[in-house]
């Protein structure tokens, strides 16, 4: 008798067999069932979490600060590609896309009705300058001088506030203007600031600025003035300093204060470097209008501003770098010779109105003018050589043309003073007579 | 540009005249009117750094003697303007003034119509 041969054993071992794979195989089941169990948990409690952030983390901080967020908007990079974390990053994206659109909207209308408001300033300040330089040349007192140049300062500094609002809003800067030397546009931004007694501008230079860059540059330099003047002593002096390089002029900007730190001096370069428009409602509270302003211009106007050197006096120097696009030698480089035959000029086109009477007995050979109008005729105004119109304004107009500007400056001088003596000279010490 | 008639008032209100001034608006000197003449005084200017209005105001003296008013009217800038830029000449050297020649003494209307009533009544 061999077990083996009994079959009931075999049934047995097959039986304990398929038990044991069995018991095996459920264990593993069983496992495999924990660890999914672990891993959904796992998962649901990394989804909360996201959710979350969501609510109590990005949602606010986009509120808040009104930035589109920048990094991962996830906090466990499992989940990324999932629907779930595309879920999150359309919902994110909506809502940024909301404030952002809510924020524009009210940026625009914002700057809308600041433009207009700063457009009516603008223009009334200018109506303004136009009435104190009437009354600075209508009147002759010292005392009445020294207050309207005063009033005169405020009003330049009150125009310049206008303008630098309205220039933010993308109105308008002021109007165009002529081609001006460098260093009276460096004398216009000086005088638009309150402690202008305290910028010296160390160098005149020849080269001027073409007219459509005028104010900006005048805008912006006054701008940085007033910024370097106001964080310095008061008893330093600021100093505007030129400097020519390959491609344009450098005008540079030095005070004696104690610079900027680094966290303002980022931001600045941050503003100075922006290419697209600044947001109004992101100035900051109060407003710091300085540096956007300036940024904004340079970008439009094609100068270029930083402000990331150190001052020889330990305080902060500004460069602003115009390019030889914005120049010109021409026109104005040389006030003298422009401003000043230009009033001769006009005066001499008066002389000549007046100098046929005056040169009718000297112009004997002639006499058919004068018997002409004891005929009763109109005088005939005689010619001796014709004369090319252009020269009119370009040299004296008179029928002498040897006589200079300064000698027909002379004559007229001379026929004032006839005029003068000739009346009553009480008039004199009056104080308030007009020119 | 010459004949833009706003190019006067251009370059004015671009500089002030109290920039011009630097805020001055009583000259140091006391007694120029509007017909002191402005001698421009042989010197150079070299060692004093002028102001362009002070550079024009010199280079328009140079060419003869001008009233102070006819200087204001040549540099477009006001009266009060001028004097205070020819004090500070002045105080360098380089420029002086003068008193107007005086008008002749005319005698007074009462004593003219004295003399008409005293030959009236001889």
């Amino acid at each position: 008798m061999n077990f083996v041969q009994d079959p009931a054993l075999w049934y047995g071992v097959a039986g304990t067999c398929a038990a044991a794979v069995y018991v095996a195989r459920s264990r593993i089941t069983v496992r495999d069932l924990r660890e999914r169990n672990r891993l959904l948990a796992e998962d649901v409690r990394m989804r909360d979490e996201e959710i979350d952030n969501v609510v109590r983390v990005l949602l606010p901080a986009l509120i808040e600060t009104g930035d589109r967020i920048r990094g991962s908007l996830l906090r466990h990079e499992q989940l990324r590609g999932t629907p779930y974390a595309q879920g999150i990053e359309t919902v994110v994206g909506m809502f940024t896309t909301a404030i952002e659109d809510a924020r524009d909207r009210a940026d625009h209308s914002a700057k809308n009705a600041l433009k207009a408001a700063m457009r009516t300033l603008q223009a009334l300040a200018g109506e303004q300058q136009v009435a104190i330089s009437d009354m600075q040349n209508n009147y002759v007192d010292a005392q009445l001088l020294q207050d309207l140049l005063a009033i005169d300062h405020m009003n330049s500094q009150f125009g310049r506030r206008a303008q630098v609002i309205a220039a933010l809003c993308g109105g308008w800067t002021g109007r165009q203007r002529a081609a001006a030397p460098l260093y009276d546009v460096m004398r216009g931004a000086k005088g638009r600031i309150r402690d202008y007694l305290r910028v010296e501008i160390r160098m005149q230079s020849n080269v001027a600025v073409i007219g459509r860059a005028v104010e900006p540059v005048a805008l912006a330099v006054a701008e940085l003035l007033d910024n370097a003047a106001s964080y310095s002593p008061p008893h330093t002096t600021v100093e505007i300093n030129f400097q020519t390089v390959p491609n344009g002029v450098c005008v540079m900007v030095d005070d004696a204060g104690v610079g900027m730190h680094e966290e303002a001096r980022q931001s600045a370069a941050r503003f100075l470097g922006a290419t697209e428009p600044v947001g109004i409602t992101r100035l900051g509270h109060p407003p710091q209008f300085g540096f956007p302003v300036i940024g904004m211009l340079a970008a439009q106007y094609g100068f270029t501003v930083s402000v990331d050197t150190r001052s020889p006096y330990g305080g902060m120097r500004a460069v602003v770098m115009l390019p030889s696009e914005l120049l010109t030698t021409a026109v104005d480089a040389d006030p003298t010779p422009a401003a000043a035959p230009r009033r001769v000029a006009r005066v001499s086109r008066a002389s000549a109105d007046v100098e046929p009477a005056a040169a009718v007995p000297a112009a004997a050979s002639a006499p058919t003018g004068g018997a002409a109008a004891l005929d009763g005729e109109l005088p005939q105004r005689r010619r001796r050589a014709p004369r090319p119109v252009e020269h009119a304004q370009a040299t004296a107009p008179t029928e002498n043309p040897d006589r200079s500007d300064a000698e027909t400056a002379g004559l007229m001088g001379a026929f004032l003073r006839g005029t003068r003596s000739g009346r009553v000279p009480e008039t004199d010490d009056k104080g308030q007579e007009s020119r | 540009m010459t004949d833009d008639p706003t190019a006067k008032s251009d370059a004015a209100d671009l500089v002030r005249p109290y920039v011009i001034t630097r805020g001055r608006g009583h000259p140091t000197r006391a007694g120029l009117d509007l017909v002191s003449l402005v001698i421009a005084l042989p010197g150079d200017e070299s060692p004093h750094i002028l102001d362009p209005e002070s550079t024009r105001l010199l280079a328009l003296c140079r060419g003869g003697i001008l009233s102070v008013a006819e200087v204001a009217g040549h540099l477009a800038l006001p009266i009060g303007v001028v004097k205070v830029l020819l004090s500070d000449l002045m105080d360098t050297g380089l420029v002086a003034t003068r008193r107007p020649i005086p008008a002749a003494e005319l005698p007074k209307t009462q004593l003219l119509q004295e003399v008409l009533d005293g030959l009236a009544r001889l």
